[in-house]
């Protein structure tokens, strides 16, 4: 019994994982350029004021929570846009973008409406590399 | 409710009775020994079991014998997690320093039992080895140990000396045709959804300011849908069911909310295959208003933000809790302090009844002890000798079936009160006791005894005296009521049956009526006081 449920099982699964369902056998990661920039299921914390920031790690259950709610995404805008220059009505764009996209993994009405930071980062320096060029090279990521 | 919550909620019903209905009938099969899909190959399965451990599948055990074989089983398997546990410093995969004496036995018998309460975060105490041939492996014996209680009992209703079964027997088809298969495919619909399986145990990944970020990660998937569907819940990681990885989007937590309630809901429908209809579908009836009474509780009132996860909201940490909860799974997607109080009367409801559907097997045993109390209760208002499937039910029967009932309230208040009285309480929770915090230690022993294993302490508990308390209310919580009931199997399964006219009718609105209000007045008489003193008080 050992044998079948404690190492055949687990075993089996994950060789079963790891050939067919790759990305989410090791976690989710999310590539940019070619680098791992993270997962997209932990939280990880931004201190640039460029970029949407998560909740604070005690205010959630997991303490890892990936997202915010669409109203925190908001009011975060205008803070971003003086900073970046970026426009508040494309911010808003990007973040309803990042809410359908979430829709989608919830096949539309199985969680309610939030928006994960990370991706939505991710999205701002692909459309705007230029703003985001310093932040992303700052410290030579790995 | 916004319609998307009510779409949410159906999914979870449907799901959980569609799954049932199928599930009951081959439960049903399996408790009479009838022929299953692919019986011929799952009797060869079976067969090569049964030789490596040397068992003859055609002896029958008298409900002594069969309890006997249960607790030896269970000894040992605790036995091997104890060794495991304080040794997993010298053993492979990603080795972690070994647990204090008192932990690890406190590990070992809350997963033994069913409960999964944890003292300790398991994403940083523990190896991949401890997590994977360890915990896994006590996820498949605890439930499948609760189950085959429940064929026993079952069996003892159906006709003369039909006899209880095998317990070896009924462990390993168990296991080896229910339990594993329906994990199997569930990992796989779990890993799919985003939960990660792998033998390391972190990664490091870069981050998109530059920064490095070191992620804890595992064998999650195939730990996680052993979890919920034996009605376990220790969680893979510390945060339990609301880390990302266990619990990744709004899909993965609805396929858990049904998960956890389908074997449960299943005895049910296998009973009323075995013993008529109607009754079985008065017990389901039962369960479910006791069920939906939490879930009210639960929605009436908003919870969080703060210690919910976004993506599940104050609807679906409800949904995913009170399910969890009610099927004594213990599994939890939101942090329980972030909860309203009347999502927390709700849950202790669920641990105090626990039959609304209550855990894997043990909800459906504590159900029929709910009936055998009815049935003599109203039997003395109306003047007539109570049976139950056309025998006497006996002073013997009763008295026993009272114990069952009994123990439950013992073991959570008489524990609570030593807990202050020695200042062990307050040296963890604070000197100022409050209806918080004393709501949190009643949560505690509710927890441990009800083999629930939801809890506010987490590894604030690690400290000899609660892991030694807890452990031993987890011992005495689990088998003395499954002891007891057994023994009144055993003594029905002798018995005449006389085929008349039962003289209260065990099925019908008028007995689910009767039925749930029995449930909620010996449960409200006996727990209200406690009540009113902690979540009443918030």
């Amino acid at each position: 019994m050992i044998i079948t449920t404690g190492v055949a099982y687990p075993l089996l699964v994950t060789a079963i994982g790891q050939t067919v369902l790759p990305s989410q056998s090791n976690g989710s990661q999310v590539i940019l350029n070619g680098k791992v920039v993270g997962s997209e299921l932990i939280a990880q914390s931004f201190d640039s004021p460029k970029f949407f920031h998560p909740r604070n790690s005690t205010d959630s259950g997991s303490g890892v929570d990936p997202d915010i709610a669409p109203d925190s995404a908001i009011s975060q805008i205008h803070a971003i846009s003086s900073v970046t220059g970026i426009p508040v009505n494309a911010l808003k764009t990007l973040v309803d973008l990042d809410i359908a996209r979430n829709k989608e993994t919830n096949a539309l009405v199985f969680a309610p409406d939030y928006v994960n930071v990370l991706n939505l980062n991710i999205e701002l320096v692909k459309q705007y590399p230029e703003v985001y060029s310093q932040e992303i090279s700052a410290k030579g990521g790995t | 409710m916004t319609y998307v919550e009510i779409v949410i909620l159906l999914a979870v019903l449907v799901g959980s009775l569609g799954l049932a209905i199928i599930f009951g009938r081959y439960i049903a099969r399996m408790i009479v020994y009838e022929k299953r899909p692919l019986e011929k190959t799952l009797g060869r399965v079976e067969n090569g079991f049964y030789k490596i451990i040397g068992i003859d599948r055609y002896e029958q055990m008298t409900w002594k014998q069969y309890f006997l074989a249960l607790i030896v089983t269970n000894v040992i398997a605790a036995g091997f997690l104890i060794v495991i546990l304080i040794y997993q410093n010298s053993l492979p995969l990603s080795p972690k320093p070994g647990l204090s004496f008192d932990l690890a036995f406190h590990t070992a018998v809350s997963f033994v039992t069913n409960t999964d309460l944890q003292h300790y975060a398991g994403d940083q105490q523990l190896s991949i080895f401890s997590q994977m041939v360890g915990l896994i492996f006590m996820m498949f014996v605890a439930p499948a140990s609760g189950i085959s209680a429940a064929f026993a009992f079952i069996r003892g209703f159906i006709r003369k000396e039909f006899g209880l079964g095998n317990f070896y027997v009924d462990f390993t088809r168990i296991i080896i045709t229910l339990l594993l298969p329906i994990s199997f495919f569930s990992a796989l619909l779990l890993l799919f959804l985003g939960a990660p399986q792998t033998l390391d145990s972190t990664i490091t990944v870069g981050t998109l300011q530059g920064g490095s970020q070191t992620i804890t990660i595992g064998p999650v998937a195939a730990l996680e849908s052993i979890k919920e569907l034996g009605s376990n819940g220790g969680g893979f990681f510390g945060a339990n069911s609301a880390h990302p990885f266990e619990n990744p989007t709004g899909v993965s937590n609805v396929f858990e909310c049904i998960l956890m309630l389908v074997i449960p809901l299943s005895f049910p429908i296998a009973y009323a295959h075995l013993l008529g209809k109607g009754r079985g579908i008065s017990i389901l009836a039962t369960m479910l208003i006791g069920f939906g009474v939490m879930l009210a509780l639960g929605l009436s009132e908003q919870s969080g933000p703060v210690g919910l996860e976004t993506r599940f909201g104050s609807f679906g940490s409800t949904l995913f809790l009170e399910s969890s909860v009610a099927s004594n799974t213990g599994a939890a997607n939101a942090s329980l302090s972030g909860m309203s109080p009347n999502a927390v009367i709700g849950f202790f409801l669920g641990m105090f009844v626990q039959a609304i559907p209550g855990a894997d097997g043990t909800g459906m045993m504590m159900m029929i002890i709910f009936v055998i109390l009815t049935l003599f209760l109203v039997g003395l208002m109306v003047g007539k000798t109570p049976e139950f499937m056309s025998m006497k039910i006996n002073p013997k029967d009763v008295r026993l079936a009272a114990f069952v009932f009994l123990i439950h309230p013992a073991l959570i208040l008489i524990p609570s009160v030593i807990a202050y009285t020695t200042d062990n309480a307050q040296s963890i929770l604070g000197e100022q006791t409050t209806p918080t915090t004393f709501t949190q230690v009643l949560y505690e022993y509710s927890s441990a005894s009800a083999n629930n294993g939801s809890d506010y302490l987490g590894t604030s508990a690690n400290t000899p005296f609660w892991n030694w308390s807890t452990a031993l209310v987890m011992l005495l919580g689990r088998y003395a009521p499954i002891g007891l009931m057994l023994s009144i199997a055993g003594s029905f399964t002798l018995r005449d049956r006389k085929e008349v006219v039962e003289p209260i009718k065990t099925s019908g609105f008028l007995f689910v009526g009767v039925l749930t209000v029995m449930v909620f007045i010996l449960t409200a008489l006996t727990f209200f006081p406690f009540l009113a003193m902690g979540p009443f008080s918030i």
